[in-house]
């Protein structure tokens, strides 16, 4: 038992290692975010000699992520809160209401998910384009909720599948009608799942990159992941302004992530699970 | 239970025993209301329609149409020949363009690198779920990365791996001549997938954790009691008990690096250099986007489509396989 308890500890040494491989790239920009441009040629590893912000406010202002940021801050918002809404809606109808063609309905929802954006990338622009939604938010933020709205609803069939359908029944022989049952039992109770759908369809959104590209071609409604792609060609000689948008636009994933960590590791088991 | 933390706590089970108390709150609120109309009743008959209506109107104009009419696109001219039949001349055009030769060969790479992609997250979910000192710990840092943009973790490794960047002064520093990472035709899609992997094995983590977590705890201990290695807990309790876990993760992973890579490529080597980091999604945007070859892009997302269900069928090959097994 001993020579078990001594080998764990070996183990822990290479673990410990590919951690500090995994953080440090992000704390080397962090480091590199807060050095002025000469002392970042002198030495690339030194710790910064002051916590200065100057970098990170030039990023956020002349760079323009500020601007950026607040674009991507409202595209999220909504896309989620719609993506929550109609994927309740249907996750409860879905999974506790019998009406005819329920299950074809729910196979069709379940298709989507097989179909990337890659892959209808082509046509969903024209359609974008042919309905003047090409280059606008209301446009960008319908290709979130398409893109990320199988998953939504799937998930939420499967996590109110797990309530008694006796609690409908008899909120319904009370007299609820169908809407009242969904406002006033169905989005309650699913509170824990709508969070971390929720969560995780926000770093979705967040993090994209190819859909706004194609969806958004002006300047103007850059969303942050765009603003940081740009950061490449303009500032790849000024290291520090460089490593301050990449910063900016991960300081918020990373407040998220130190928060909430559990439900994004609860939201992609439950996906994995549930499968 | 092994590891209590990776249970979802999106469970059901106690959902439903709060919705008891939840209920008659509600009923108590709205009061009972028993004189509905015909009326009433003839709306509430259409209610579920109603309410999935929203989903799969968007899923269907948004996702399957748009999926048949880039099929159709495909066998389409681009430019002056818009709109014209022009049967399989893409697809020609398409196999004999060597960005899109190397496009593919590039996701050979990828599938011949697939059980790396796998072990790796599956080796180091063993261990934490035996629990190594400081198992809690290596579980958050490890997951982290898997949750921020590609186009953050490229703009990362962008300033690590540059020709005058640090790992080179690193490798100057003990005598190594400096690589081109990011330059070299024969180094910058290893680099690139040694990134995306490095970003999202965390991921692949956590769905093995939540695995084991299904594992019966008492299987491990009578193979401890019986003296056996910890090669051999893995090879004849862990991996048989949780298969359908690694299938999952298989595929997942898989479609992961065949749909997600774009960012990884747009910031780090926009496809270069010569055009060596080419995969099928790089090469659609850019045909659709930069190129203004739609139809041509058409052809190769139709190829890429049929390359993700070769993918899925084989999952459920598998898994049809290993149910006759049970």
């Amino acid at each position: 038992m001993s020579r078990l308890r001594l080998g764990r500890w070996l183990i822990a040494i290479p673990m410990s290692l590919l951690a500090l491989a995994t953080i440090y790239p992000l704390l080397f920009t962090a480091n590199v975010a807060m050095k002025t441009r000469r002392d970042y040629i002198l030495d690339r590893f030194g710790l910064t000699d002051a916590l200065r912000l100057e970098n990170i406010s030039a990023a956020w202002t002349s760079v323009g992520m500020g601007r950026y940021f607040v674009n991507s801050l409202f595209v999220v918002t909504v896309s989620v809160l719609l993506l929550l809404l109609f994927g309740s809606m249907a996750g409860f109808a879905l999974s506790q209401l019998r009406f005819r063609g329920s299950s074809a309905l729910f196979l069709g929802c379940l298709a989507g998910l097989f179909i990337p954006f890659q892959v209808i990338m082509v046509p969903l622009a024209r359609i974008m384009a042919d309905t003047a939604l090409i280059d606008t938010y209301p446009g960008l933020i319908l290709v979130y909720v398409a893109q990320f709205l199988p998953f939504t609803v799937f998930l939420m069939t499967s996590y109110y599948k797990g309530i008694p359908p006796e609690i409908v029944d008899a909120a319904r022989i009370d007299g609820s009608t169908v809407y009242g049952v969904y406002r006033r039992i169905m989005l309650p109770l699913g509170t824990p799942a709508l969070l971390s759908v929720g969560i995780l369809n926000a770093l979705f959104c967040w993090n994209d990159v190819l859909m706004a590209l194609v969806m958004m071609p002006s300047a103007d409604h850059r969303t942050l992941m765009i603003g940081v792609t740009s950061l490449r060609g303009q500032y790849s000689d000024n290291i520090p302004t460089f490593a301050s948008g990449v910063l900016i636009a991960a300081i918020p994933v990373l407040l998220v992530y130190l928060f909430l960590q559990r439900q994004i590791a609860d939201g992609v088991a439950a996906g994995s699970t549930k499968g | 239970m092994p590891i209590g933390n990776t249970q979802p706590s999106v469970r059901p089970a106690s959902a439903g025993r709060a919705g008891g108390a939840a209920v008659t709150a509600a009923a108590h609120r709205s009061g009972a209301r028993p004189g509905r109309n015909r009326g009433g009743l003839r709306a509430e008959r259409y209610a579920p329609y109603i309410l999935v209506a929203p989903a799969v109107l968007i899923i269907v104009l948004l996702r399957l149409y748009p999926l048949l009419l880039g099929v159709n696109f495909s066998f389409t001219g681009d430019g002056a020949q818009n709109g014209t039949a022009v049967g399989f001349g893409n697809y020609r055009e398409l196999f004999a363009d060597p960005l899109f030769q190397t496009a593919l060969r590039n996701v050979g790479l990828l599938v011949l690198l697939l059980p790396v992609a796998v072990a790796i997250p599956g080796l180091l979910a063993t261990f934490i779920y035996l629990r190594v000192p400081g198992h809690r710990f290596y579980r958050s840092v490890y997951f982290f990365p898997a949750v921020l943009s590609p186009v953050i973790v490229g703009a990362i490794f962008n300033l690590l791996l540059a020709f005058d960047g640090p790992l080179n002064a690193v490798l100057g520093s003990v005598g190594a001549g400096p690589v081109d990472w990011l330059g070299d035709p024969d180094v910058a899609m290893f680099m690139v997938v040694g990134v995306h992997i490095w970003a999202t094995f965390g991921m692949a983590l956590v769905v093995f954790l939540a695995g084991f977590a299904t594992l019966d705890a008492a299987l491990l201990d009578a193979a401890r009691v019986d003296g056996a290695t910890l090669r051999q807990v893995v090879w004849h309790v862990i991996i048989p008990a949780l298969s359908r876990t690694i299938q999952f993760v298989f595929v997942t992973t898989m479609i992961g690096m065949l749909t997600s890579m774009f960012g990884l490529l747009y910031v780090m080597t926009s496809g270069g250099p010569e055009g060596s980091t080419y995969l099928p999604e790089f090469y659609i945007w850019k045909q659709q986007g930069q190129m203004n070859r739609p139809a041509l892009a058409s052809a190769a997302s139709t190829i890429l489509f049929m390359i993700m269900l070769v993918v899925g069928l084989l999952q459920i090959k598998l898994l049809e396989r290993s149910g006759k097994e049970d």
